[in-house]
């Protein structure tokens, strides 16, 4: 049989199964609404309260300032929709590279009347704090970057951006699906308005995220229909994965930082590995601000789907950098911001690791990388891209 | 897998990849919209296809449509090139996905294209 290798983390992970442990008599044995007032409800709310408190510590904040939601995009679409709608109209910043649910978010908002900033990154993947000062008007009612992004894996300087909201009294949104459980998130020291964080990304369940919401902070509900979640979401709560994200919330804070250490240490070997092996590669991101498991490579000249797929047939799992559907093929629009050249961004392969990654396992990424890539290059025609 | 086994065969074990030094006719297929590019090169004695080598740059659907009409017109007369149809190239590789029709479109291209090539230079 095929070695497998799931080098897709960023992407999604599998439930831990102290998680699976946890969650499972939610399903069927405490299995009310917890919003009933009878025995059955108050045992699924007790679940609830547990998860709350067990996030809200991890996070160092009261317990009632964390919102559940249906996922990451949920997530931002409510930190940005809810921060901006409540004060009617008015100018958003944000940055090149978040996340869609972000992008979307804001562009959504202007269709409505709102304006917006896209903030540039530099060749790193880095807002730079000066550009959100100049970039801040009298009427900019949101600023929302993320702490960290997906693709390249790059950390923005969350603090200095934060520090720089509080200076002009504009709520400060974090999109943290990519950090949050991987590498410390300081709400308060970062000036953390609103923060966006995600379950599946960290060994819980899929569909249950969550919103911190600082104490005060002027929001609205994008989502009607009930008191649920002091009345910021309506909708019974998914209480099954709203315990078994707490407790994925409990193992990380106790495996976080030992994993990021051996989990950086085989990122570096696989990039160093592939480098010494295969010629025109480059490492996009941070070199060093950058989460532990990311390494987001170019192969210049080849076609990363191609990559993809000669990889996914060797039973490894990575993913590209630029897609193409139906025919059109979009190059990552934040490689596109990082400046980083057409023929260069076309063949992005991100490898992203995780808890179960072996150093055995980087190795045979290592070994299969090489002559895959030397076998596209040979049919490729010279100079073409 | 989305893939035929056929498909994935020819990708992982492309057939006359490669420059051809001095071919008699070379064609060019492109696709715009994601920027895939195929380049087919012959060698013809007394009419017929002696040799076929390409070169493709795209997904592998691409590199694998371009290794498989390498075969599949292998000691055809040029004549009968300009008539290749996409469709031809696509039940080579027994079959494509939808959002990957155009691998076929742009191999079959570059070899229409290299047949005229050849085909206006004989008169």
């Amino acid at each position: 049989m095929t070695r497998r290798v799931y080098l897709d983390h960023n992407a999604s992970t599998p439930v831990h199964p102290e998680v699976v442990a946890e969650m499972t008599p939610y399903f069927s044995e405490v299995f009310g609404n917890p919003s009933s007032v009878h025995g059955f409800g108050r045992d699924a709310r007790a679940g609830l309260d547990l998860a709350r408190e067990r996030i809200g510590g991890f996070l160092k904040v009261p317990p009632d300032q964390v919102v559940f939601t249906s996922g990451g995009t949920e997530s931002d679409n409510f930190g940005v929709k809810g921060l901006a709608l409540a004060r009617g109209r008015g100018h958003v910043i944000t940055s090149r590279i978040e996340h869609h649910a972000v992008l979307r978010s804001v562009q959504a908002l202007e269709t409505q009347g709102f304006t917006a900033t896209y903030l540039p990154v530099d060749e790193h993947g880095r807002v730079d704090p000066d550009d959100v000062r100049t970039a801040i008007r009298p009427d900019t009612v949101v600023i929302s970057v993320m702490h960290a992004n997906s693709e390249v894996g790059t950390i923005q300087p969350i603090a200095e951006i934060g520090r720089i909201a509080r200076e002009h009294g504009v709520p400060f949104h974090v999109d943290a699906v990519q950090t949050f459980g991987k590498v410390p998130i300081d709400v308060d020291a970062m000036g953390i308005d609103v923060l966006s964080f995600s379950a599946h990304k960290i060994y819980g369940p899929k569909g249950v995220a969550g919103l911190f919401v600082r104490k005060g902070t002027k929001m609205v509900a994008i989502q009607h229909g009930g008191e649920h979640e002091r009345r910021r979401r309506a909708g019974t709560e998914n209480v099954a994965g709203i315990v078994g994200f707490g407790k994925a919330v409990e193992v990380r804070a106790r495996d976080m930082h030992e994993e990021a250490a051996r989990v950086g240490a085989l990122r570096d070997r696989l990039w160093n590995g592939i480098a010494a092996r295969v010629p025109d590669v480059r490492l996009n991101g941070h070199p060093t601000e950058r989460l532990p498991g990311t390494a987001n490579i170019c192969y210049r000249h080849v076609e990363s789907e191609s990559i993809v797929l000669g990889l996914d047939l060797r039973g490894i799992a990575v993913s590209a950098g630029s897609a193409c559907t139906a025919g059109n093929v979009e190059p990552s629009h934040v490689l596109v911001a990082m400046g980083v050249p057409l023929d260069w961004a076309m063949g992005a392969v991100r490898s992203s690791l995780g808890r179960s990654t072996t150093a055995e396992d980087v190795e045979y990424v290592i070994e299969s990388v090489g002559p895959l890539v030397a076998k596209l290059r040979q049919a490729m025609p010279v100079g073409a891209a | 897998m989305r893939y035929s086994e056929t498909l994935v065969d020819h990708f992982l074990n492309p057939r006359n990849a490669g420059i051809m030094r001095q071919p008699d006719a070379v064609g060019e297929g492109e696709y715009a919209g994601c920027g895939d590019l195929a380049r087919v090169f012959l060698r013809v004695r007394e009419g017929r296809v002696a040799e076929a080598r390409f070169q493709a740059y795209g997904c592998g659907p691409t590199i694998a449509a371009a290794s498989a009409v390498s075969e599949l017109i292998g000691l055809r007369p040029v004549d009968d090139l300009p008539h290749l149809k996409p469709e031809d190239v696509e039940r080579a590789l027994d079959g494509l996905p939808d959002d990957r029709k155009h691998a076929a479109e742009v191999v079959a291209d570059a070899v229409r294209a290299a047949a005229g090539q050849w085909l206006s230079r004989r008169g």
